[in-house]
């Protein structure tokens, strides 16, 4: 429970996601047949449009919902999600960049130890749920900052927190030693 | 050399196939054969405009190779010529003579070489698809690449020469040799080297130029391929074409494929031929329907802004790219859409996401309040009423309204404000010409890996047309 060692920690963000709306309804088709990068899944009502340059990857409803992922940080997230709604403005849609919202951030760290998991379970009767028939790892939740982790027992641990302007290191912080 | 291009043939069947099929429905509208023609030989100048495929005119043998026969009558007469030939391609410049020959029948094969040929009066050419060429007036033959640049040579040589010369009614002689005229190419026309055309081997069109003299020879052995009084009508005005010396021996035998040879052939010849096209008479009348439009239309540009120009001129010149005619006419694609189309298009999908104003406001409302103190709940009434205004305005927002920065959420700015922020690095990084169309298989993705499994597809490729039955690919994004 030591801030001083999840400095320390290398936490990395693997994966933003987020959403905005464009307020307009948008043309599937047509953002399908003119637009760049484009996958247009019809059977299921999207356009899937991949972006370069911050590496995303954004799910596009006709409804002007639109689902942002792959960007590596926060900032990126919203500097890819505006590029993209300039694509779309490009393309002639009436966009405003609206309600723009990370959901969910995504991060990988890894503990230089092994964790022993049934222990570990154990001791965090409430909170660590541990099912090794379904999967390999204990699902830890705090509810309280939304947080969601996966304890390998490798060590590595995956974060995944509902984003509520949280900074991501604090559910480390909180989370007890191994035992 | 590779192995036979099958596009050309493929291109052919398609054509030829369509007018077979659709000859009935005209009939049946009662819209003549004429406009059938004409339809095929626009398809086909088209097809050869695009250089979609090399060769298109070529039978299935693509090499130029040509067989020389030299009568015996003619030993003098070429030895007397100042003009040569050249034989074998690496020999610079032609100067071939009847010596290297050797016997008077004795034939010799070359390929053409780049640069145009000058050919003397009297040889009879036979090109490998075995169609015979009998030279009666000193031409200069070059290989053609098959595209319009039949035309081009004449329409340059028209250019050169510049005065339209008198048109007389081409009587057909038989005899070489009896052509008096011309001269000895003097008037070599630079034009035809420009290009590099093909040597098409089923309809000959030899633009033929005279100077100033009196007789005019279209030596055809065939007469009916000469039709002058259509040509020379038309011929009036400026400048014409003639076929020239060059007739089509009876028992040349149109291969089964539509593939024709063209000669593109320029002389110093005096006066105008009117090779006119060669005829109706012919059996296996459909070439020949189709090179008397042929000329027709290559007289018809020429004359450019004359009297002559017909409504099928333009059509011509302004055409679509015949690979993508191919391609639609071949490929069964349900995905060509004109702009028309998608403007008008009824979006049947993504029907599971309603955006009713309303939802929009109570989303935006549940949205709202999770927003620690982002949002006061006074903003969030005036935020939700502009968004329903909006909405119900159909939004012009992009560029800044006042209304924007109200209505996108606080800190939101006006998309086109962040114009530094959208411009994509490689926009375009490379909008090719290179084009595939065809139906899929399958296509794979994984991350950023694609497979490709295609099937019946026409690729445009550095201009040129590919046709595959099956496709296979990879490619990293």
């Amino acid at each position: 429970m030591d801030a001083d060692s999840d400095v320390a920690l290398d936490i990395l963000i693997t994966n933003v996601v987020c959403v905005f709306r464009t307020r307009c309804h948008l043309n599937l088709r047509k953002i399908a047949l003119e637009g760049a990068n484009v996958i247009y899944k019809r059977d299921v009502g999207k356009v899937l449009m991949k972006l370069r340059k911050p590496r995303i990857t954004a799910t596009i409803w006709s409804s002007g919902k639109i689902i942002c992922t792959g960007a590596t940080s926060e900032e990126e997230a919203k500097f890819g999600a505006r590029r993209l709604a300039r694509s779309l403005q490009k393309l002639g849609f009436q966009v405003i960049f609206t309600d723009f919202k990370v959901v969910n951030v995504l991060a990988v760290c890894n503990m230089p130890f092994e964790i022993r998991l049934p222990e570990f379970t154990k001791n965090n009767r409430p909170h660590a749920s541990y099912e090794p028939e379904l999967h390999p790892a204990v699902c830890y939740r705090i509810k309280s900052l939304r947080a969601t982790l996966q304890i390998f027992s490798t060590g590595s641990i995956t974060v995944t927190v509902l984003k509520r302007k949280y900074t991501l290191p604090t559910p480390l912080d909180s989370e007890q030693g191994p035992t | 050399m590779a192995c036979v291009n099958p596009v050309p043939k493929l291109y052919r069947s398609v054509i030829e196939d369509v007018i077979e099929g659709v000859r009935d429905l005209f009939a049946e509208e009662g819209i003549e054969e004429q406009v059938l023609k004409v339809l095929k030989q626009l398809w086909e100048t088209k097809v050869l405009q695009s250089k979609a495929t090399e060769d298109f005119f070529r039978n299935s043998t693509h090499s130029p190779m040509f067989t020389l026969q030299l009568p015996n009558s003619l030993h003098q007469t070429l030895q007397s010529s100042t003009a040569s030939l050249v034989i074998p391609a690496g020999r610079p410049l032609a100067s071939f003579t009847t010596a290297e020959l050797g016997a008077s029948n004795s034939s010799a094969g070359f390929t053409l070489p780049g640069y145009p040929i000058h050919v003397p009066a009297g040889v009879t050419l036979q090109t490998a698809s075995g169609h015979l060429y009998k030279v009666s007036v000193p031409i200069m033959v070059t290989q053609t690449s098959g595209r319009a640049s039949i035309l081009h040579p004449v329409q340059q040589v028209f250019q050169q020469l510049g005065q339209p010369s008198m048109i007389q009614t081409c009587v057909p002689r038989l005899n070489p040799c009896s052509l008096q005229a011309t001269a000895e190419k003097s008037q070599r026309l630079e034009t035809v080297p420009q290009q590099p055309p093909i040597l098409h081997s089923g309809l000959v069109h030899r633009k033929h130029f005279e100077n100033a003299t009196s007789d005019i020879l279209v030596p055809s052995g065939n007469e009916r391929e000469i039709m002058s009084e259509a040509l020379l009508s038309q011929l009036e005005s400026s400048q014409y074409i003639s076929v020239p010396g060059v007739m089509f021996p009876p028992q040349v035998s149109q291969t089964g494929s539509p593939v024709e040879p063209v000669l593109s052939v320029s002389a110093g010849v005096t006066q105008n031929l009117n090779g006119g096209p060669l005829s109706t008479g012919r059996p296996g009348a459909q070439h020949q329907h189709m090179t008397d439009t042929q000329l027709h239309v290559l007289k018809n540009r020429m004359f450019g802004c004359d009297s002559l120009k017909q409504p099928r001129n333009t059509e011509e010149t302004s055409s679509l790219p015949v690979s993508e005619k191919e391609s639609s006419s071949q490929m069964d694609l349900s995905n060509q859409v004109t702009d028309d189309d998608i403007n008008e298009i009824i979006q049947i999908d993504g029907t599971g996401d309603t955006s009713s104003n309303d939802e929009i406001g109570s989303t935006r409302d549940v949205d709202e309040n999770e927003f620690l103190g982002i949002v006061e709940a006074g903003d969030l009434k005036v935020l939700e009423e502009e968004a329903d205004s909006i909405s119900n305005e159909d939004s012009t927002a992009n560029s800044s309204d006042n209304e924007d920065p109200q209505i996108d959420v606080v800190e939101e700015d006006p998309l086109n404000s962040g114009d530094d922020v959208s411009e994509q690095d490689v926009p375009d990084l490379f909008d090719t010409d290179n084009v595939i169309v065809c139906q899929y298989d399958k296509i794979h993705r994984s991350k950023n890996k694609w497979k490709f499994y295609l099937k019946d597809g026409v690729m445009c490729f550095g201009g040129r047309d590919y046709v595959f039955a099956k496709a296979i690919g990879d490619a990293e994004w």
